[in-house]
């Protein structure tokens, strides 16, 4: 059994239209009838999820917003095999999340249409920030994250989601013997001598960016002069926090080392489980929610939706992914929305804000007989 | 009054307090264990009013605090003669029980009465005390801590009790304190007690550990299966899951229940939930860590998407959980009030799998003959409290299968010289 036609029709008629610019209640209507109608088809196609479904305590069919509708923790999609909505042999692209270390990375099923939908679902984004047009695109990475490998990684993702902006892809990493990443000088400076003045497209994980272009660049007191690029990066701040790095730091450096003005760093935040949604910064600061998507935030207390401005966890929600569960995401990060319509970038709809990682708990107490309960600490 | 609770900020902080310690306890070498157990009973007495009421544990704290309590215990424990402090005769020797010295208390950080309770244990034994309290106890202690500075007006306890309160990381006062004691009581997860275990304590002392542990429970169909005392059992059931909201050691993580032909255990969930649904309105989360409300709802998710036979019931809220299957091994603890229910052909199968790291067996069975059978195979493969449901956190010695006093005591044996040399 595919999607069904009517669905299919529903999700694409959301992603030619206009991405941010729906009138909220509509939004709304719109999303909690697809997002029924797809868990409906959900359940028809993975009894372990029909089982789930069963056991929520709202009968989703009959949910009057989205906050009721069944969602998933993010931790299940570290299940393997992933979990699916599609046969196998349907199965084009396996993406993976930036798992650091020692952690079990989330991995998402991609058959064809759901990875047409997520391309269209990031050109949309994308366009709205940076516009339409194709320019030359500068990968602060190396030339293999370019490679249509079945398995994705979430960086190789984010590179090849912008391939559809650029007029010429230049890699400025390289991978040395020992595998550690190194800045190919030749080939960075050869690209800012033949672009000085016209938008460039730029985009690095964010760490990488930061420890394996802007600090060896800054140190050596390096101005590329390339004052019209975009400089996007995404995959999260653990790493530059655990250096003591701010974002307005990290701004900064980058800005000094393109000759660009900070507001042109733009960082995004998004997921491997929430394909075909990303969420950049608009000049305000704040995250928007496009006409395919919606965030909610929770109480970790009643994981009811907090108010305005109250800090919770983040959920996120999606119509596009129809080869796995992807639609309703708890993830553990904590964020605020900001305004539920009128940002004054002029997007309509939610706007939020990231605001960090859960914090991991502190007090297990006598009954801690293991770490099972992956990052929970005791404290005698 | 001072501050009950000293901050130190330096290893000599630790040093200069253990040293105080020291004086005052040879002041009061000697004391009778009678006048202790006068002293913290009067004590336990004074542990009323709405601000020591609101401490959770504060009521048990009382009943164990009482004369009728440590009396037996200590009688039991150390014999009737080290009651009155006195030497007992064994054959031309002479047997008599003296304390450790300074012994040094690390409390686990989920139980708010915790502190002063391991305290109380060591004082018993005639030690003097260095009690370091976890951060998020500090003023639940300072409040319990003021209540025995008014019942001990003399100072006889008092001035051989120091609670001191540093952070977690502070190794350096770990340290000092580990080389300052004769004898450690160590309460905790399997983390802090392996740090602890690390510092470098005095050769000569004796450390003392309890936990970390889990705990389950079991009953027998003729108990789940009976409607009228069902509904009884489930919430003796749920007051264990809910104590410490299910951190503690005692706390009841899974819950086996025998198959019983011709019986659904449908009914049984369904009273377990209104039982869970009542405890929770009696005593609902006031707050709770992100991490954990994460760890509640991957463990619905998990439960339900691993096997499509399994069932569960949750409200919208984290604040309670029960996953239903099949199964004879303990799962992972999740805690949070999240109960894992396992029907298991039969209850001895499950406890043959019990290892070391179960501590309590909560029991509710109406075959009196097969639930002793139960407790000796419970007790064979690890298991050191086997009590009724309902009263698994009900703290008494032994405790972790060991004597709570007599450990952090010496037991000396006195010849005299003017025996005849045989």
């Amino acid at each position: 059994m595919t999607l069904p036609t009517d669905i299919g029709e529903r999700l694409d008629a959301l992603l030619a239209g206009s991405t941010f610019t729906v009138e909220p209640r509509q939004h709304h209507a719109a999303l909690l009838a697809l997002l029924r109608d797809e868990l409906t088809y959900a359940a028809s196609r993975n009894v372990a999820l029909r089982n789930y479904f069963g056991a929520w305590p709202i009968e989703f069919r009959e949910a009057e917003t989205i906050a009721d509708l069944p969602y998933l923790p993010v931790g299940v999609f570290k299940a393997n095999p992933p979990l699916s909505l599609v046969p196998r042999d349907t199965v084009t692209k396996t993406l993976a999340s930036s798992a650091t270390t020692g952690q079990i990375p989330s991995r998402v099923v991609l058959n064809a249409e759901t990875s047409r939908r997520m391309t269209k679902g990031v050109l949309a984004i994308i366009r709205s920030f940076i516009g339409p047009a194709r320019r030359p695109y500068l990968v602060v990475d190396t030339p293999e994250s370019l490679a249509g490998d079945p398995e994705l990684g979430a960086r190789s993702a984010a590179i090849q989601g912008l391939r559809p902006f650029s007029s010429e892809i230049v890699c400025c990493l390289r991978k040395q013997e020992a595998g550690e990443l190194a800045l190919d000088e030749a080939k960075l400076f050869e690209f800012a001598r033949r672009h000085p003045e016209c938008e460039v497209l730029v985009y690095g994980f964010t760490h990488i960016l930061w420890q394996q272009f802007a600090v060896p660049l800054r140190a050596r007191g390096i101005c590329l002069d390339m004052p019209n690029v975009r400089v996007l990066h995404s995959g999260g701040w653990k790493r530059l926090e655990a250096q003591a790095v701010t974002r307005a730091a990290f701004a900064e450096g980058v800005a000094a080392v393109f000759g660009c003005d900070e507001s042109r760093v733009i960082d995004f935040y998004g997921m491997v489980e929430n394909v075909g949604v990303i969420y950049p910064d608009c000049e305000y600061g704040n995250k928007h929610v496009p006409a395919f998507g919606e965030v909610i935030i929770r109480d970790p207390l009643t994981l009811a939706p907090v108010k305005v401005g109250e800090q919770g966890l983040i959920q996120i929600c999606s119509v596009l992914p129809s080869s796995f569960p992807g639609f309703l995401v708890l993830t553990d990060d904590i964020g605020r929305v900001v305004h539920e319509d009128g940002c004054a970038c002029g997007r309509r709809g939610t706007a939020f804000r990231f605001e960090k990682r859960a914090p991991k708990a502190e007090i297990r107490g006598c009954g801690a007989v293991d770490s099972a309960r992956e990052g929970l600490l005791v404290a005698a | 009054m001072l501050d009950p609770i000293l901050t130190p900020s330096s290893p000599n902080d630790i040093a200069a307090a253990a040293r105080r310690l020291r004086e005052h306890a040879a002041v009061a070498y000697g004391t009778e264990p009678l006048k202790i157990i006068e002293i913290l009973d009067r004590w336990g007495a004074a542990l009323r009013g709405p601000v020591a009421d609101a401490i959770p544990g504060v009521a048990f704290l009382r009943l164990w605090l009482r004369r009728n309590s440590l009396e037996p215990m200590l009688r039991r424990e150390l014999g009737y003669e080290a009651l009155l402090g006195s030497w007992r005769e064994e054959s031309r020797a002479r047997l008599g029980i003296f304390p450790l010295g300074l012994v040094g208390h690390w409390p686990a950080g989920n139980i708010d009465i915790q502190p002063v309770l391991s305290m109380s244990c060591a004082l018993l034994g005639g030690n003097a005390c260095l009690v370091r309290v976890p951060s998020g106890l500090v003023d639940v202690t300072r409040v319990l801590a003021t209540r025995l500075h008014e019942a001990d007006a003399d100072g006889v306890l008092t001035d051989r009790i120091t609670f001191v309160a540093f952070d977690h990381d502070r190794l350096d006062l770990h340290r000092a304190m580990a080389s300052a004691v004769d004898g450690a009581m160590v309460w905790g997860g399997a983390e802090a007690v392996a740090e602890v275990r690390a510092l470098p304590f005095p050769h000569w002392a004796r450390v003392a550990v309890f936990g970390p542990r889990l705990s389950v429970a079991a009953m027998d169909g003729g108990a789940w299966s009976d409607e009228a005392n069902r509904p009884n059992w489930c919430r003796r059931l749920a007051r264990d899951v809910w104590q410490f909201d299910q951190q503690a050691c005692s706390s009841p993580q899974t819950l086996f229940l025998e198959h019983r032909d011709g019986c659904d255990i449908q009914p049984f969930v369904d009273a377990l939930k209104q039982a869970f649904v009542e405890e929770n309105q009696a005593h609902p989360r006031h707050d709770i860590h992100p991490a954990l409300t994460s760890a509640i709802t991957l463990a619905r998710a998990s439960w339900l998407l691993e096997c499509e036979t399994r069932r569960a019931a949750f409200p919208p809220a984290p604040d309670w959980t029960i996953l239903v299957g099949d199964g004879s091994d303990i799962p992972t603890p999740i805690q949070g009030r999240t109960l894992t229910v396992l029907l298991v052909d039969d209850l001895l199968e499950a406890v043959s799998k019990f290892s070391g790291k179960v501590q309590t067996l909560g029991v509710a069975m109406t075959d009196c003959d097969r639930e002793a059978e139960l407790a000796r195979a419970a007790a064979r493969n690890g298991v050191d409290r086997i009590v009724k449901l309902g009263r698994m956190h009900v703290f008494g010695s032994p405790w972790d299968g060991t004597d709570l006093v007599r450990p952090m005591t010496r037991v000396i044996r006195y010849v005299p010289s003017s025996e005849t040399t045989v």
